[in-house]
């Protein structure tokens, strides 16, 4: 029966890494690199999950005082960490390809963080306990102060701090968004990064101001976009995206009297990219999370057997 | 004596004994205090050294910078100083005599109102420091003093259960931090995001949402730690 299902697994997961390559097709904005999303995004998740097993075994632990439960909460923490630094090394590459740096205390990247620094405290306090009982019982309640500062990563500081990777350009500089100001009668053109902006008209309705610019791609095709300004708000209306590129064109700033206004620009990096919009990629990822998670499974109730196992041998001999 | 109503008044007089019994001995020996005011005031006279202009300054990032160190200073004053209230009831072999004589509830809530009380002393200190070696200006005082009473409050019922795990490791000091880091870690920096708000006067409406979260992540972890604590201390 395990075997079966170790076999099937390991098959499972052959078949998913070979349709990431050959099925799969290229995303047309981020090329073969946003195939990374299918082991990425799994593997993120499962961290979550072997997080929640671990502070539930921990909780139970401290209700029945079964070893069985403690091994379990411990086996489920050293997946969890495995799968948090797959999780960790396929985004730093992806970020590195498409937002240009491995790490940016993203929101997602702070969490995770954490959640690593959670498990190795968790390992170095059991390490530095030798009576078996003690150390179970101190570990068990780390893992669930630990588990309790987990809502406020995941579901409180994405929503309280600017996250920097989907960038909005009113509030952040980043490297991300890069920008440049163009004024009526004044210079109209000008290069952002890879790509050459020409402001063509500035229409006022009301408090919106809506300007058409023409954008050059990189590729030497040209889009004519029309980015808005609310100057009663004092934030943007429409961020246009830029069509076969990761960008989008907003409106930063304006300053002047309507007829001589001086227009702030920004293109920043897109915060959706819309990886899995695609069929093929889509039914290869909930493949691989299938994969992934018989993957975990299995682990996790080897690895929790052998430390029972192990706890037997200790008290025979 | 009463026993339609048990425990809690005796249990919160047994909670303040044990809070004189600490206030007492940190009186006599000041390991708490003497660590937490020489950490605050290194921190602060090696960061002025070169930034102290920087509360005068007009550089955009200068507040962010401001608020960061102030709560760096803080956290570490705070792990080095707390880090010995459980571990020297080990030390002292008192641990036996004040299991038996106090229920555990009182003994978490005493050692937590002593803390409490440090950190209010070390937060008051810092921020003096801060204002007066590093020009720092604090538009909004009333938000400040209240992100830092919630903040405090939350860093201190955190450091209070770690500090009763570390004394039962055999480590001992060694983990305390490591241990505190990331449990604090969400509660640092909501904390610095709203101390940048009150710093810059950018008004009480753009710091609720943050207010909020600390005063619930605070709440969170007390409550975790009355329901834990029982636990650490039996083992």
């Amino acid at each position: 029966m395990t075997s079966a299902l170790k076999l099937s697994t390991g098959l499972w997961l052959a078949v998913v890494t070979a349709a990431m390559f050959l099925w799969v097709p290229a995303h047309e904005g981020l090329g073969n690199v946003g195939r990374i999303v299918i082991v990425h995004v799994p593997t993120g998740w499962l961290t979550s999950v072997a997080f929640l097993v671990s502070a539930i075994y921990s909780a139970l632990y401290l209700r029945r005082g079964r070893a069985v439960d403690d091994a379990k909460a411990l086996a489920a923490a050293e997946l969890g960490l495995i799968f948090s630094v797959l999780a960790t090394v396929t985004g730093a590459i992806f970020a590195r390809v498409v937002w240009g740096t491995f790490w940016n205390w993203d929101p997602r990247e702070t969490a995770i963080a954490v959640l690593m620094l959670i498990y190795a405290a968790y390992f170095a306090l059991r390490s530095s306990i030798e009576d078996v009982t003690r150390q179970r019982r101190l570990g068990a309640i780390y893992a669930l102060l630990a588990f309790i500062t987990v809502p406020f990563l995941i579901f409180v500081i994405p929503r309280i701090t600017d996250s920097t990777l989907h960038p909005n350009c009113a509030i952040l500089n980043t490297p991300n968004c890069e920008g440049l100001t163009l004024a009526e009668g004044g210079r109209v053109i000008g290069q952002v990064s890879d790509f050459r902006l020409e402001l063509k008209a500035v229409e006022q309705v009301g408090s919106i101001t809506v300007t058409t610019v023409e954008v050059r791609n990189p590729d030497g095709t040209f889009a004519t976009l029309r980015p808005s300004f609310d100057s009663a708000t004092g934030r943007p209306v429409a961020i246009e995206r830029v069509p076969d590129s990761l960008r989008e064109l907003q409106i930063k700033q304006l300053s002047g009297a309507p007829g001589s206004q001086t227009i702030e620009l920004a293109l920043a990096n897109v915060g959706n990219v819309g990886l899995l919009t695609e069929s093929r990629t889509l039914i290869t990822f909930f493949a691989s999370l299938l994969g992934f998670s018989a993957l975990f499974v299995w682990l996790w109730s080897l690895r929790a057997g052998l430390l029972s196992m192990h706890e037997e041998l200790q008290a025979v001999g | 004596m009463r026993s339609d109503k048990p425990a809690s008044p005796a249990l919160w007089t047994a909670a303040w004994a044990v809070a004189r019994k600490d206030v007492r001995i940190e009186l006599r020996t000041r390991y708490a205090l003497n660590a937490m005011v020489l950490f605050a005031v290194t921190t602060a006279v090696m960061v002025s050294f070169r930034l102290g202009p920087l509360g005068v300054s007009r550089d955009a990032r200068a507040v962010s910078t401001l608020a960061v160190l102030l709560w760096v200073a803080i956290f570490f004053a705070a792990m080095n100083g707390l880090s010995r209230t459980f571990v020297r009831e080990e030390e002292t072999r008192t641990v036996a005599l004040l299991r038996l004589s106090t229920p555990p509830l009182a003994v978490y809530l005493g050692k937590l109102l002593v803390n409490l009380g440090l950190l209010a002393l070390l937060e008051t200190l810092v921020t003096l420091l801060f204002v007066a070696l590093m020009n720092v200006r604090i538009a909004q005082p009333g938000l400040f003093a209240l992100t830092l009473s919630v903040g405090g409050f939350g860093l201190a019922g955190a450091t209070t259960i770690i500090a009763a795990v570390v004394a039962k490791a055999d480590g001992r000091n060694a983990l305390f931090t490591i241990l505190a880091f990331p449990l604090l870690l969400p509660l640092l920096i909501i904390a610095v995001e709203v101390t940048e708000i009150a710093l810059a006067g950018t008004g009480w409406s753009n710091a609720l949402g943050g207010l909020r979260v600390l005063a619930a992540y605070a709440l969170a972890q007390t409550v975790a730690s009355l329901l834990l604590f029982e636990l650490t201390w039996e083992s």
